[in-house]
């Protein structure tokens, strides 16, 4: 007979053992690892991180990497999205908190995460692929991330309208911003709301403000940019009253109702359910083809909001390594040659025609590859030759105002909450701008 | 003589307690290593700089702390954990005893009442707040679209974007998710009340509110308490919900203090300034939960 004190030395043995690996299988779940990153047979498998958006832009991730992975013989990509809606930065944040990084990053923040030595260098065969404009070194010499699309700066950061609607109440494009706002009028008179846009997510508040703010930011291009300026002391947040008052008069009189609940993908069915003449976007190219997916009858165009000169001032800063977005290798990777040559190859492939090709044929600008030539693009997207058009437009004004704060992502976050706020009627607008200078002054004092 | 043999064949660490033991330290050891530490090292990491990516940081002193104070969006964040961790245990734990009474009187298909109360608690809260989302959507959720069809669209509201109401609104999502387990505790404890205190209630002429409140309710004060405790902590860390239906806005009105310490911590690059928060948080939870249950003790005894 066995009972628990007459056990055998042997059974007891059994029993620790048996809890010992009950354990080290629980901390090797905890562990992580490198997570799918692994070889499997001859292939190495490695991930994408990248921020999940409007369908063109899913659509173009998943057939570039599904054509990769059929042509490669010695790596497998699997994509690892993150939801829309989700706060990317957030995201990115967690994931480096766990220690899992996926090889191939879609990257905000770069400053921050390459100071933290949390990225590679991106080799020269990939550079080369590109166009010498089209990236750039950090401080360090090392190039960290290279673009996934063309340098349109945020050209695509536009209104979408009805055309339809636009061509049966006589309504032009606005030349000028006082035209926008005759144009409001003129679509709220006709009992009609004007304009739908999105601040669900924190990001599309830019949509509207950006346009408006242009003029103010365009005055600081050559000075090292706006954000630069102000947290130099030669620029305040309260230069920028003048576009929080427009912003504020424009939410209050021409905008959809429900806008704060509303998701950023959502201002496409409220333009083609015809609940709105125009909406706000920043996929450019993109929302014309989703608007397209949605409703291939829909004749869609977009516009820039111009300044009161008829200026049209667009964001466009220059490839420095340190503060823009784009493809990168993580560190994590570089540790393990395998992994590091799959992103590469992965690189490499992306920057070719075949795959320039494809992004072209699904809706995306191709980023500007050596081989553009070869690049077959597509204009038969309705409304896409108002875009085009744009790039060819006389009063187009390029811009910079790239911060070289490294925390300033944190001071970005804060003022689209706080403009939100104050676009909700919670603040006044001097109390917006006194938070948000106050903000600034603690981030820039933080850094030092 | 017997006695002392019997104290060498069983010394204090017997092979049998080292077995034991051995079952219990890889948990403990994971639990000090996942929990404790981190625990722990969130106070030292309160009194620093860091931006939690970084490998290199600097003390700061009580600077975190003193930023906490003045700033007004961590005291909206508090205000709000309060209204949801104290408004969410009271409406919880009452419409769960209610909800308990009345499944302990039913004589027929008490198993699937008792179902019914618990889906929703079997959900988790991240889904069931997505469910909501759709739901509450202002220009394509049911709940507006009914109200429209039904001719009352003045009562169509933008129930997660009206900063006069998103709070309420996501008190009571977070109540139609958490009564599930309390209902089941406060039934289990009405049916394990002594019929004939009961029926010598009755006897004497106690009418059913007499009952209830004399002897009923103070043999349930014990699940009270549970109840009320595991509530308000369930409240005081409420998260899910926010970040599905919200994300805090619009702009910060709808921030809980867990809320505000993952976005600040995670989202901001704030890690020193999100720990700080933390340690608040906590002493907030302590002191509440224990000055809740010291007078909900208190309320037993004199039961």
């Amino acid at each position: 007979m066995h009972n628990a004190t007459t056990r055998s030395a042997r059974s007891r043995l059994l029993l620790a053992t048996a809890g010992l690996a009950t354990s080290v299988l629980a901390l090797a779940g905890c562990s992580g690892g490198s997570g799918d990153e692994a070889e499997s047979g001859d292939k190495t498998t490695i991930r994408f991180l990248y921020a999940t958006g409007d369908d063109t832009w899913n659509t173009v991730v998943d057939q570039v990497v599904t054509a990769f992975n059929e042509q490669s013989d010695t790596t497998e990509v699997k994509l690892d999205p993150l939801p829309a809606g989700s706060d990317y930065a957030t995201a990115l944040k967690t994931v480096d908190a766990t220690g899992n990084w996926p090889a191939v990053v879609d990257m905000r923040d770069t400053l921050t995460y390459v100071n933290a030595g949390k990225l590679a260098p991106v080799p020269d065969e990939v550079t080369e692929l590109l166009e010498p404009d089209a990236f750039a070194p950090a401080e360090d010499g090392n190039v960290y991330t290279v673009p996934y699309s063309a340098l349109n700066g945020e050209l695509g950061m536009n209104i979408v309208y009805n055309k339809t609607y636009f061509e049966e109440h006589d309504l032009e494009v606005p030349e000028t911003y006082d035209d926008f706002i005759d144009l409001l009028d003129e679509i709220k008179a006709n009992g009609d709301v004007p304009l739908a846009t999105a601040a669900a997510e924190v990001w599309p508040s830019d949509q509207l403000w950006k346009p408006l703010a242009a003029p103010v930011f365009a005055e600081y291009s050559d000075d090292g940019g706006f954000w630069n300026a102000a947290a130099a002391g030669d620029a305040a947040v309260a230069d920028l009253k003048a576009p929080l008052e427009e912003l504020k008069m424009i939410m209050d009189n021409y905008v959809l109702e429900g806008w704060q609940s509303t998701a950023d993908a959502q201002t496409t069915t409220l333009l083609v359910n015809e609940q709105a003449v125009m909406a706000t976007s920043s996929a450019g190219l993109g929302r014309l083809m989703d608007i397209n997916k949605v409703d291939p009858e829909f004749d869609a165009g977009l516009f820039i909001i111009p300044d009161e000169d008829g200026k049209i001032n667009v964001l466009k800063n220059s490839v420095v390594g340190d503060t823009a977005g784009g493809l990168a290798i993580s560190s994590q990777a570089a540790e393990n040659e395998d992994e590091y040559a799959s992103a590469v190859e992965f690189l490499t492939y992306f920057y070719s025609v075949d795959a320039a090709n494809l992004m072209e044929k699904d809706g995306w600008i191709s980023p500007n590859i050596v081989g553009s030539d070869e690049v077959v693009r597509n204009d038969t997207i309705p409304g896409a030759e108002d875009f085009f058009a744009l790039l060819e437009n006389p009063n187009l004004v390029w811009y910079e105002n790239a911060p070289t704060l490294s925390t300033f992502s944190s001071v970005n976050t804060f003022f689209r909450q706080s403009r939100i706020e104050m676009q909700d009627g919670q603040t006044t607008i001097d109390e917006t701008i006194a938070k948000v200078q106050a903000e600034l002054d603690a981030q820039v004092a933080a850094a030092g | 003589m017997s006695a002392i043999t019997e104290v060498r064949v069983r010394p204090r660490f017997s092979r049998g307690r080292l077995a034991m033991l051995g079952f219990v330290v890889p948990a403990l050891a994971i639990y000090l290593l996942m929990v404790i530490v981190p625990s722990l090292q969130t106070v030292q990491l309160s009194l620093t700089d860091w931006d939690g990516i970084s490998d290199d940081y600097a003390y700061v002193g009580i600077q975190n702390y003193e930023d906490i104070v003045a700033s007004g969006r961590f005291w909206n964040a508090v205000r709000n954990t309060l209204v949801l961790g104290l408004g969410s245990a009271l409406i919880i734990n009452v419409i769960s005893l209610v909800v308990a009474l009345m499944l302990d009187k039913l004589n027929h298909a008490q198993g699937f009442f008792r179902t019914a109360v618990y889906l929703p608690a079997l959900v988790s809260a991240f889904i069931m707040a997505t469910i909501w989302k759709y739901l509450l959507n202002f220009n394509f959720g049911s709940v507006n679209t009914v109200l429209r069809d039904m001719g009352l669209p003045e009562w169509a509201r933008d129930w997660l974007g009206d900063s006069s109401i998103v709070i309420w609104v996501i008190l009571f999502i977070t109540c139609f998710t958490l009564g599930g387990n309390t209902t089941l505790i406060y039934l289990a404890n009405l049916q394990s009340v002594p019929q004939e205190l009961i029926e010598a209630a009755r006897i004497d002429g106690a009418s059913g509110a007499k009952v209830f409140w004399n002897v009923t309710w103070p043999m349930i004060a014990g699940a009270v308490t549970v109840n009320m405790t595991l509530a308000m902590i369930a409240g005081w860390v409420i998260f899910d919900q926010v970040l599905v239906l919200t994300s805090g806005g619009p702009g910060f009105v709808s921030e809980t203090m867990a809320f505000f310490i993952y976005k600040v911590g995670f989202g901001e690059y704030r890690a020193g300034f999100g720990s700080a928060a933390a340690v608040v948080l906590f002493i907030v939870v302590i002191v509440s939960t224990v000055a809740a249950n010291a007078y909900m003790r208190k309320r037993e005894i004199q039961a």
